[in-house]
């Protein structure tokens, strides 16, 4: 196995077969190196895509930072997690912004594309708020009775406590990282057929504030106008609101990390830019728009 | 006159008395009858989306390999022609998500005159034992480069030896498959046939081979690497019906107690994958394999011993291994540098080994990722065989290949 015989077998090969005598393949590889390494560092805006939940919160950093750093551009955009980390193994964006971590699917076909494991940093905290009408006389729910009323199996409010009245599901699109979350973590089965998909956690609270016998789930930041559950792990624990504290401590049991995705490790402007998401200042930012910092 | 201001008078009382009777609705009636509206639109949407959830558990993908190849002048004087372009792969995938952990596959190849089943399996995930799947139909064997799909592999062909003891890459049978989430393993168990190529609808003997691959993870996030490894191992037999007799692998003749018994097929391997993030990403990828492959000789039921002894089995010890160099230039490229090498018999070299040779092939290839959908493969494969009194040169087989695959 050393270089030097195949080197050999490929001149012998080249030069004794007329037909294959004009093709430099090793030098015509090496030029296209070259040139493809010089084209592959050039690139200075920074897009993202990625999750809806943190969308407000992506656009609030880019223009916060782009307001110090006007040398900056930085473009955010929305569609869901599941079209964020797609964008980010197609190239298509430099941050993917993901309210659920990367399945090992994915994590294999970065692999297979780009020979990375990519790059995970988790930048914001957030607990998953399950949203009631103000009119709801349901003020908790265990993890049980959401995953039976998401599956179909719990149809009436009277069955946790509520109104004799059917229970409208809202909830989101597939391409949801908070769907995937809500279903791997909460429902862990199918969702009900009639759960209606809305695009984005503000389509869920909207529907839920005009709906006296909806129910929601999304990221806490979006939870205005309406009433939040209380949740407990199970019947005998101790129901928390999601708030600074319950989240910090870990209590609220639907608490998640929000990240960022990379191909690769930052690098220049990319660096620069979630050093400062991760510093202080850019942490106020996440308190200010309604989530909870790391640290 | 009379008569125009009489009918000129009736049509003004008409009017008038129309315009009576049509009250304005009440802003309640409007409201209720507009939320009536809505209430009904709402239900069919209802109905609609349940519709397109259906429809949303239906995935369909696919890719077609549209293929130039070039060939060195002993292919071209096996082939017919030193140079042809072809379509290597056709395939479309369907993947049906009926429940929550019940998956359906179907994937069918059209490339040119071969329309044929590649995948066609069930996945269930087992009840109250989370992350382990039962998989049921024809599907890959459980190997790094054969489950590594060509439309992602980073050169046009695998590897000799995998092409060799794995032959169609599929296999029918039954798999238990354990992909950790906590624990960064994995595990699969598969019982198979044994003996399919992709022709055969049921088994050609009674026992089931059974293989097992084991993957252990190793990240470490802060050097930006990724390291995959782990053993693997393959059981089975080949049953001899009509001949007990069978040459080793250092040329010797063996016998079999009787007809109708089964020669092993054992191997074990190892298989190490690492990723590392410098500079846009690279990897080093490897599988050693060693074990006894074994063929039966054909010969006909009523066949003498002379006949017998003429055609044995065979039952090869063997050693194969392949290491591939990748490296990522930019968002868009990939360069890649392979070895691979392929002994069916170790116990014999030079003349005696006839033409059970060795080859030793270095690959070189460049990958242009022109958007999501189409990639561009530059392909330069050097096989290496073993010279020998059957093989006296250096066979001119070197390949060039360009590929363009379109992948949605």
């Amino acid at each position: 196995m050393n270089l030097k015989i195949k080197d050999k077998s490929l001149k012998f090969d080249i030069n004794k077969n007329k037909k294959m005598k004009n093709i430099k393949i090793l030098p015509i590889m090496l030029v296209l190196a070259v040139m493809a390494s010089l084209t592959a560092f050039s690139q200075e805006k920074i897009t993202v895509k990625g999750s809806d939940t943190m969308v407000i919160l992506a656009q609030k950093w880019a223009e916060l930072y782009m307001k110090t750093n006007p040398s900056a551009s930085i473009q955010v955009t929305g569609g869901g997690s599941g079209i964020g980390i797609t964008a980010l193994i197609n190239g298509t964006t430099d941050i993917c912004n993901a309210s659920r971590p990367m399945k090992q699917t994915e994590i294999e076909k970065l692999k297979a594309r780009y020979n990375t494991l990519g790059v995970e940093i988790p930048c914001a905290k957030d607990g998953v708020t399950i949203f009631l009408n103000e009119t709801n006389k349901v003020s908790e729910l265990t993890l049980q009775q959401l995953s039976g009323i998401y599956t179909g199996k719990i149809r009436n409010w009277k069955e946790v406590g509520g109104n004799d009245a059917e229970i409208r599901l809202y909830g989101r699109e597939n391409s949801s990282g908070t769907y995937t979350y809500f279903h791997d973590e909460v429902v862990k089965a199918d969702y009900a057929a009639n759960t209606q998909s809305l695009p984005g956690t503000a389509a869920v609270v909207n529907a839920v504030k005009k709906d006296v016998n909806g129910i929601g789930y999304g990221g806490a930041a979006y939870a205005v106008g309406v009433k939040n559950a209380k949740v407990k792990k199970d019947s005998n624990s101790t129901a928390y609101l999601p708030t600074k504290e319950s989240i910090g401590k870990g209590a609220y049991p639907i608490t998640r990390f929000l990240y960022m995705y990379l191909r690769n490790r930052p690098t220049g402007e990319t660096k620069k830019y979630i050093d400062w998401i991760l510093s202080a200042e850019g942490q106020m930012v996440v308190t200010e728009v309604g989530y909870f910092p790391v640290k | 006159m009379k008569k125009l201001l009489a009918i000129g008078i009736f049509a003004l009382i008409s009017v008038y008395g129309f315009s009576q009777t049509q009250k304005p609705d009440s802003l309640k009636d409007v409201i209720e009858k507009h939320e009536g509206k809505l209430n009904a639109l709402d239900d069919r949407v209802l109905v609609n989306e349940a519709d397109l959830s259906k429809l949303n558990k239906i995935k369909v993908s696919g890719y077609i390999q549209s293929q130039w190849e070039s060939y060195g002048a002993d292919l071209e004087k096996s082939n017919g022609y030193n140079n042809t372009f072809y379509i290597r792969r056709a395939r479309i995938k369907f993947t049906y998500e009926a429940l929550d952990g019940v998956k359906f596959v179907l994937q069918p190849d059209f490339s040119t005159g071969n329309i044929s089943l590649k995948d066609a399996y069930a996945v269930v995930n087992i009840p109250k034992l989370k992350n382990w799947t039962l998989w049921a139909g024809q599907m890959n064997r459980p190997d790094y480069e054969v489950e590594y799909s060509s439309s992602q592999r980073e050169v046009l062909e695998r590897s000799r030896v995998i092409r060799t003891i794995y032959p169609g890459e599929r296999e029918v049978g039954v798999k238990l498959e354990y992909a950790g989430t906590k624990i960064p393993l994995k595990f699969q168990l598969m019982a198979m046939n044994g003996n399919f190529t992709g022709a055969q609808a049921k088994d050609v003997d009674s026992q089931k081979d059974i293989m097992a691959r084991l993957v252990y993870s190793v990240k470490l996030p802060g050097a930006g690497i990724g390291i995959d490894f782990g053993p693997n191992v393959y059981y089975g037999g080949n049953l001899s019906k009509n001949n007990k007799y069978f040459k080793n692998s250092d040329g010797t003749l063996d016998s079999l107690k009787s007809v109708w018994k089964y020669l092993n097929k054992n191997w074990v391997g190892g298989e190490i994958q690492i990723f590392a993030d410098v500079l846009g990403g690279m990897a080093i990828k490897g599988e050693y394999i060693t074990g006894i492959n074994s063929s039966p000789g054909t010969v006909a039921a009523t066949s003498t011993m002379a006949q017998m002894l003429a055609s044995p089995s065979l039952y090869n010890n063997f050693s194969g291994y392949y290491i591939y160099f990748i490296k990522n230039i930019g968002p868009k490229n990939q360069f890649v540098a392979k070895y691979d090498y392929y002994d069916p018999n170790i116990k014999l070299s030079g003349d005696a080994a006839g033409n059970n040779i060795y080859y030793k092939t270095w690959t070189f290839a460049w990958q242009y990722y022109l958007n999501d959908f189409i990639r561009i493969s530059l392909n330069y494969e050097m096989p290496k065989n073993e010279i020998n009194a059957s093989n006296p040169t250096d066979k001119k087989d070197n390949t060039l290949g360009v590929r363009i695959q379109a992948k949605f």
